[in-house]
């Protein structure tokens, strides 16, 4: 006998090499592209997600790039609660530098078409504001024209909804002015804050015979400053910085504008994309089980290869390849759909964005999301691929052949990969690793918990299985647990899903009951404030005279304060440490206080007392604050204050502290003083009352409006209204992309159902041949999805009351509040589409003939 | 002296199981020389599957060695065994066992596709013309009947020519009709290409067709009967 004692010299071909594999993955592909196509689904509805958000906001941030000068509307911007010192004017004024002025105040204006009034903010005009940027107005000339005296412009969205056309006019304090024309954009103003303060524009030298700047009133005075370069502005603002601590100017340049309103919109943006992460790890989750899937039905034909002398690498690499140009694929699709939907996004919401959004397309945002895809497929495929490798031979001959656990340093290398990215995924969309960290671990007690209640629920039928129910009941139930089910990853995709959608509307609804007032009859709605103190009773005699309540008449005086625990505030500012440090504005602010001698219905004493004043004893002063600002001060019960009244230093001590529960009844107030020691200080007035006829509110209004031009009025149902719309319009975005979450959750579902149809077929044809009708089956099939839909809402709405709860007490820090009826409807919206998902898919099981099922299994 | 392909030396499977080992294979040797037919029989669960996968190399031995073409299979890692699979050796099931995505032509060209072999399409139809699916190249597996698909994948195991043809139960889900043209191809092949042809059946009659008949019963080879002088 010859023994040959050669080792076999096999050449293992590299991936690229290696003609034949590209060919089957191609030809097997082919016909695989029906199954693929969950795999390509999960990845461009996650891919889409990413790219739409950060498209969003790449586009967001070139815009404040480029707009950045046209935010400010000038280089740099000077602000002051008085007017400007003339000699400050004098120093900043050089030969090159042109300036402008502005002062804005809330005010009351008359619309005398309809004769209703609001408050709106008044904004003065001097000068040629804006040096950069454009004012768009209708008629064109409406600008020009308001500077020429007694012209007023509104803001486009005041003069629709008052219906005030060019004809009409409108009472501002007590002078009548003509419509110049309408505002559609002006620099530096936000959308926002256009839709809760909409504007009235005149001319500053127009301000004065309005009478509306008197004691007491509450006048923004800003100085726009073109500078000639770069290097003046620098000069400019070193100008103003001496007056910062003595005038309490504050000045903002360019860079500080565009930082404030990234800001701004940065939190938005960190929520938006973390849920661009919900719906990139959902589509993770899809590409990892609809490979899996893949993996599993392809294990016969890899036995055939490899009996045929395929190695383990060569039948891998077939599968890699289609998954990864698949991948590609499906992530430009993503990309595609997603930049389709950051064209709809500034359509739909523009409005409510603090910038114009261009159309662009972020080229950056669509090759990370490409990238990113890429990365998914491969990472979240290589898992239940590798099991090809480890497919054995043997199985040809022995069908149900179970191979033994194989180690495999790419499977490990896979598992480490993708417990990282998710870490490394969210670091970078939020730029923080804590919060990508944090936000994984998150997602992973999630995901933890999911699972877990899963199992327990399953457990849960398992042990309490109903054996006496009826057979389609028994049948559908125990699909749940029949050989290759999907049920727990099912469970856990639904109910992420259904988690999200339910944590965001606990959210919401926290929110909105914490601006809302609830029921209570006797709080005010309406708040009439800067009453000289010589109309203070000839207005509550008008509040009675409309049979309104008047629930408070407060006094209020301005004041700042000069010392803090006994050393002066200017002291403050210089030399602490940062650990210690008590925040400039806390320090410097004007403090509106009052004086009264017992607690308003909304606060409580929460440390100390309520101390009267002894007549006489004008070194004894005590005072109480409100809870939150000690802190900011950094002061106690007993600590010593100095208030500077209107030129006059009165000390005080701290005697309590009060939990104040602002929304409910305002004014509301930081410092109350105890009566008898402000009695006699320069005041004003602020009344309170609570207005139930729209009617009478109007006549109200305007007879108040005629009478007392300097008192303005906050509607505060007008404010909660526009609340509550901006947050309608704020959900409706969430919604929208949480929707992507769902989606996926619903491909992964889709994935999941097809996986079971051949098993399901066969089963089906067996039920069929021993007497089952269609109608039974196709009750089955909607029982058990059934079953999977309502353990999967049971579960994410459970866990999302947990998560809301959590949220609510220590990230928003507002009172929980969950709305029933909503949870009920987004329960019901879940089983429903997974009844009807599932239904959808298995019409083809129910409906193919037995014949065609028998030649598949042959 | 003809030259020996196959040698199965003291070949024993054991499956561990929980409670007890199970000794599928006890103490197998035996011989297979070039260009012979051999079949190998006995009663279900003898283990004649087991030695077949065994000689093979679809499958390790708890003990004993295989030499295939003198090369010691259980020296041998499971990609080096893939490939030399692909050089010396095909195979022909109970199941067919045809790749379900490929046509019925492609089935055939895969095992020399593999081997890196270009414009092999003209062989494979010739060899699709020789078993009788001329009209049938483009067929897909379901698209074909039980005989149609077993004549493929004799097709795709002739393909290269190889120096062993392992067959389990080739006839085993064919009809009588189908059946002979079966195994008239199989002996045929054996005859025209000098390929070994090592046989599992049940079926006496195709038993009787080879040259030597080996005989297992609960795991042990118990009887050999030499039909033909070579
Ligand atoms: N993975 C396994 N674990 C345990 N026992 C096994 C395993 N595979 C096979 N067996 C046992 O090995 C024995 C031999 O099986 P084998 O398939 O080789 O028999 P066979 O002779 O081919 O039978 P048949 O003629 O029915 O195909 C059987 O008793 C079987 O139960
Ligand atoms: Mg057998």
């Amino acid at each position: 006998m010859i023994e040959y004692f050669i080792r076999i010299k096999r050449n293992a071909k590299p991936i690229f090499r290696d003609r034949w594999v590209w060919q089957m993955a191609w030809r097997d592909g082919k016909h695989n592209f029906g199954r693929l196509f969950l795999f390509v689904a999960s990845l461009i509805t996650g891919i889409a997600g990413v790219v739409a958000i950060s498209s969003l906001n790449y586009s967001m941030q070139n815009e404040l790039d480029r707009n950045a000068k046209e935010l400010l509307g000038a280089d740099l911007v000077v602000n002051s609660g008085r007017p400007f010192d003339t000699a400050f004017l004098k120093k900043i004024d050089t030969a090159q530098r042109q300036f402008a002025q502005d002062a804005d105040m809330a005010s009351m204006v008359m619309f005398m078409n309809t004769r209703q009034s609001r408050l709106v903010k008044l904004t003065a005009l001097q000068g040629d504001f804006p040096f950069y940027g454009d004012v768009v107005t209708q008629p064109a000339n409406a600008y020009a024209l308001m500077k020429t005296g007694r012209y007023a412009m509104l803001d486009e969205a005041l003069a629709r909804q008052y219906n005030v056309s060019s004809e009409d006019s409108i009472k501002i304090g007590n002078i009548h002015f003509k419509m110049a024309g309408v505002v559609e954009k002006f620099p530096g103003g936000g959308a926002l804050t256009a839709t809760l303060a909409p504007a009235v524009y005149i001319s500053l030298d127009a301000l004065d015979s309005t009478g509306l700047v008197q004691f007491g009133s509450r006048v923004n005075y800003s100085l726009f400053v073109k500078t000639v370069s770069d290097e003046d502005t620098k000069v400019a603002m070193e100008t103003i910085k001496p007056y910062r601590d003595e005038l309490g100017y504050s000045a903002d340049d360019v860079d500080e504008r565009k930082e404030e309103l990234g800001e701004g919109f940065g939190s938005v943006y960190r929520f938006f994309s973390l849920l661009a992460f919900v719906a990139l790890i959902l589509g993770c989750i899809g590409v990892a089980s609809s490979v899996h899937i893949y993996a599993r039905e392809k294990r016969d034909e890899v036995a055939v290869l490899r009996c045929i002398g395929s190695s383990g690498w060569q039948a891998f690499n077939i599968y890699f390849i289609q998954i990864f140009v698949l991948g590609i694929i499906g992530s430009a699709l993503g990309a595609v759909l997603g930049i389709a939907i950051q064209q709809v996004v500034p359509i739909a919401f523009g409005k409510y964005l603090p910038v114009e959004l261009q159309f662009g397309i972020s080229w950056r945002a669509v090759a990370e999301g490409v990238l990113l895809g890429t990365i998914i497929s491969i990472l979240f495929s290589i898992l239940p691929l590798v099991a090809v490798r480890f497919v054995p031979p043997l199985s040809v001959l022995r069908a149900d052949f179970q191979p033994g656990r194989v180690f495999s340093k790419t499977r490990w290398a896979a598992v480490i990969l993708i417990f990282l990215f998710p870490v490394l995924a969210a670091a970078y969309q939020t730029e923080s690793f804590l919060t990508g960290g944090l936000f994984s671990i998150g997602l992973i007690l999630a995901l933890g918990g999911l699972a877990l209640v899963a199992m327990g629920l399953l457990y849960i039928v398992r042990k309490y299985f109903p054996q006496n129910s009826s057979f389609v009941f028994r049948h559908a139930l125990s699909n749940l647990f029949r050989p290759n089910n999907q049920t727990q990853i099912l469970l856990v995709t639904i109910g992420l899903g259904a988690f999200i959608i339910a944590t965001l509307n606990i959210i919401q609804s926290s929110l909105l009951n914490q601006v809302e007032f609830k029921g209570n009859a006797n709080q005010s709605n309406t708040i009439l404030f800067d009453i000289q103190s010589h109309q203070k009773d000839s207005v509550v005699k008008l509040i009675e005279k409309y049979d309104l309540p008047v629930n408070q008449v407060v006094p209020i005086i301005t004041c700042r304060l000069s010392e803090v625990k006994g050393k002066p505030v200017d002291q403050f500012k210089r030399t602490d440490a940062d650990s210690v440090r008590v925040p400039n504005w806390a320090l410097t602010r004007e403090y509106r206080v009052t004086y009264r001698d017992s607690l308003h219905l909304s606060e409580e004493i929460i440390k100390g007392e309520l101390h009267s004043f002894k007549k006489g004893k004008r070194d004894s002063v005590f005072v109480t604050i409100s809870e939150g600002m000690h802190e900011t001060l950094r002061v106690g019960v007993g600590d010593s204050l100095v208030f500077d009244i209107q030129g006059v230093p009165v000390k005080a001590f701290i005697s309590g502290i009060r939990k104040v529960e602002w929304p409910k009844d305002p004014p509301n107030f930081i410092f109350v003083f105890p009566k008898g020691v402000l009695d006699d200080a320069p005041q004003i007035w602020v009344a309170a009352t609570r207005v139930e006829n729209q009617q009478n509110a109007i006549l109200f209004q305007q007879e108040l409006v005629f009478n007392y031009a300097n008192v303005s009025l906050i509607d505060l149902r007008l404010i909660l209204s526009t609340v509550d719309e901006l947050f309608d319009k704020v959900g409706l975005v969430v919604r929208f992309l949480a929707l992507f979450s769902i989606i996926t959750g619903l491909v992964v579902l889709a994935g999941a159902v097809l996986n079971s149809k051949f098993a399901r077929m066969k089963e089906n044809v067996l039920l069929r041949t021993i007497g089952a009708r269609t109608g039974q089956i196709t009750r089955i099939t909607i029982i058990e999805y059934g079953y999977v839909g309502i353990f999967s809402a049971i579960t994410g709405l459970g866990l999302s009351v947990g998560a809301g709860w959590l949220l609510t007490k220590f990230f928003f820090e507002v009172q929980f509040s969950v709305d029933m009826l909503e949870l009920l409807i987004i329960s019901v919206s879940v089983i429903a589409l997974t009844v009807f998902i599932g239904w959808w898919n298995s019409r083809e099981v129910i409906s193919t003939p037995p014949l065609q099922v028998l030649r598949k299994e042959s | 002296m003809p030259e020996i392909v196959l040698q199965a030396n003291a070949l024993t499977k054991v499956y561990k199981s929980a409670e007890r080992n199970l000794v599928v294979l006890d103490n197998v040797s035996f011989d297979v020389q070039q260009g012979t037919s051999i079949a190998i029989i006995g009663p279900s669960g003898s283990g004649k599957t087991t030695l077949l996968g065994l000689c093979a190399g679809l499958d390790v031995a708890s003990s004993g060695h295989v030499s295939l073409m003198g090369f010691k299979l259980d020296k041998m890692n499971e990609d080096d065994r893939a490939y030399l699979r692909n050089q010396y050796i095909g195979f022909v099931f109970q199941n067919f066992q045809l790749l379900p995505t490929l046509t019925a032509l492609e089935n055939v060209m895969v095992p020399l596709e593999l081997r890196g072999e270009r414009n092999v399409a003209s062989k494979a139809k010739d060899l699709l013309v020789r078993v009788g699916l001329a009209e049938r190249f483009s067929h897909y597996p379901t698209q074909l009947s039980g005989g149609e698909q077993q004549r493929v994948a004799m097709a795709r195991a002739f393909i290269t020519s190889p120096r062993v043809l392992f067959a389990d139960e080739p006839t085993g889900n064919l009809d009588d009709e189908n059946a002979k043209q079966v195994t008239e191809l199989l002996f045929e092949m054996n005859r025209q290409e000098n390929t070994t042809l090592i046989l599992v059946t049940h079926n006496l009659e195709l038993a009787e067709k080879t040259q030597r008949i080996l005989q297992m019963k609960g795991g042990k080879l118990v009887n050999e009967r030499i039909l033909a002088v070579l």
